[in-house]
């Protein structure tokens, strides 16, 4: 095995890693805010309870007009939800990747204008209960520097395998050219 | 041949990209450690709640004790509020939630608005005002001074002169039988401190005992920022939530609650 191979391996497995790694964290962060709280069992009921509790969350960072909370509460958990199963399919990860960012970028920066703004509530991030303050945004933003370290490593992965799958003529077309 | 992937730039980046991502995965890896310790402490702050409520609910019982709450101790829903009266925070939130809930929700025996004080050190005269609301509460009277302490949040912070906004929200009468039992104050009030340790109390003052008590309580909860508040219904306690919550998404919330 060459050096080239080697980095090439050692690449994909880390590109392999960060994928699973932000799918876990994505599906989990839709399960802390799915699940039923108070020692409900698991309903539709109780589920409709955990996310009017995250729309109280999501109200406190007095981002959005209380005619958006509720909207913006019930379709983060799904989509979540939703991201996390798609980074773990590996499906069109460059895609799943960008739209990982994307949501994690805007989530930091809310999350870092309510700081700066001395707004003291909960994060919500991860479920109830948990303090917005510079752990989290620590945290945050490291996951941020994960999405986007996997979006460009899936971008490169997916750029090689276009050069080395494409026709040779297309290949040796520029040659003729220099 | 000039291909893309010969570039000094991407070659310097894909060599490097492996280590950043390992790095990376590194802290991704913690964060759910992180966030298991901090989801961890969330039960606790439930459990500690519970009790909170059961004990202010007996020492309201007590006769002589302040009564700082509002509504009917047998609605379905109990709201705790730890609030300081002179922080802007929980002067917003009381006149842009709890007024409108005290109007639809506990005059209607949905919920039971309980009070408790969390006066910050920071502020000069929460504390003070602390004082006037429990020895308000303690003839029956903590409603209306309750709400002349919030409408009047931008004047009495700038003199301390709280007593005058005091005045205007009861009867003469009252003013005096409060002014009475604030005689004795003469040290300063307990305010709630950054290393949770217990204030002093004035042993002259009959309300400092009742201000401790709901900062310890505060404590137990804990409480970080103020406004801070628990939902209990059926017995369970919800964790507690900071910040401003306008009423609508409150509303939404207790109407989730009362419809399971």
């Amino acid at each position: 095995m060459t050096r080239n191979e080697t980095r090439e391996n050692l690449a994909r497995t880390l590109l392999l890693l960060g994928r699973l790694a932000l799918a876990a964290i994505f599906l989990f962060a839709a399960y802390a805010k799915l699940k039923p709280q108070a020692a409900m069992p698991w309903s539709g009921s109780s589920i409709r309870t955990s996310l009017s509790l995250f729309a109280m969350q999501v109200d406190s960072y007095q981002l959005l007009p209380p005619q958006l909370v509720s909207p913006a509460a019930h379709f983060l958990p799904p989509f979540e939800l939703f991201l996390g199963l798609w980074l773990l399919s590996g499906v069109l990860l460059r895609y799943a990747s960008l739209m990982t960012t994307l949501l994690l970028g805007a989530f930091f920066a809310v999350m870092v204008r309510t700081y700066m703004a001395g707004l003291e509530i909960n994060c919500g991030c991860f479920g109830p209960g948990e303090r917005l303050g510079p752990l989290t945004l620590l945290r945050d933003g490291s996951l941020l520097a994960l999405a986007l370290a996997v979006t460009i490593g899936a971008f490169m992965q997916g750029r090689k395998t276009r050069t080395e799958s494409a026709p040779v003529t297309s290949v040796s077309a520029p040659q003729r050219a220099d | 041949m000039i291909s893309r992937t010969n570039r000094p730039f991407i070659r310097a980046a894909a060599s490097r990209a492996p280590w950043a991502a390992a790095v990376l995965a590194a802290c991704a890896i913690l964060a759910p450690t992180i966030t298991a310790q901090t989801a961890a402490t969330t039960p606790t702050a439930t459990k500690t709640s519970t009790p909170a409520h059961k004990r202010v609910a007996a020492d309201t019982a007590a006769p002589g004790a302040p009564v700082k709450t509002i509504g009917n101790r047998n609605a379905p829903i109990t709201m705790e509020v730890f609030s300081d009266y002179q922080c802007p925070s929980c002067g917003s939130f009381y006149e842009n939630t709890l007024r409108s809930m005290i109007k639809d929700y506990v005059s209607e025996g949905k919920v039971y608005l309980v009070h408790h004080d969390y006066p910050l050190q920071m502020h000069t005269y929460s504390g003070q005002a602390a004082r006037w609301a429990n020895a308000a509460a303690m003839i029956g009277q903590f409603q209306d001074v309750d709400a002349a302490l919030f409408d009047s949040q931008a004047k009495w912070p700038v003199d301390g002169n709280i007593e005058k906004y005091v005045a205007g929200a009861i009867s003469p009468a009252n003013f005096k039988r409060v002014q009475g039992i604030l005689k004795g104050c003469t040290g300063p009030p307990p305010t709630s401190r950054a290393d949770r340790s217990l204030p002093q109390v004035d042993p002259g003052c009959p309300v400092d005992t009742y201000i401790v008590q709901d900062i310890v309580l505060g404590n137990q909860v804990p409480v970080s920022a103020t406004p801070t508040f628990i939902i209990h219904y059926k017995g369970q306690s919800y964790p507690a939530s900071s910040g401003i919550i306008t009423w609508p998404i409150l509303k939404q919330f207790f109407d989730t609650l009362l419809s399971q």
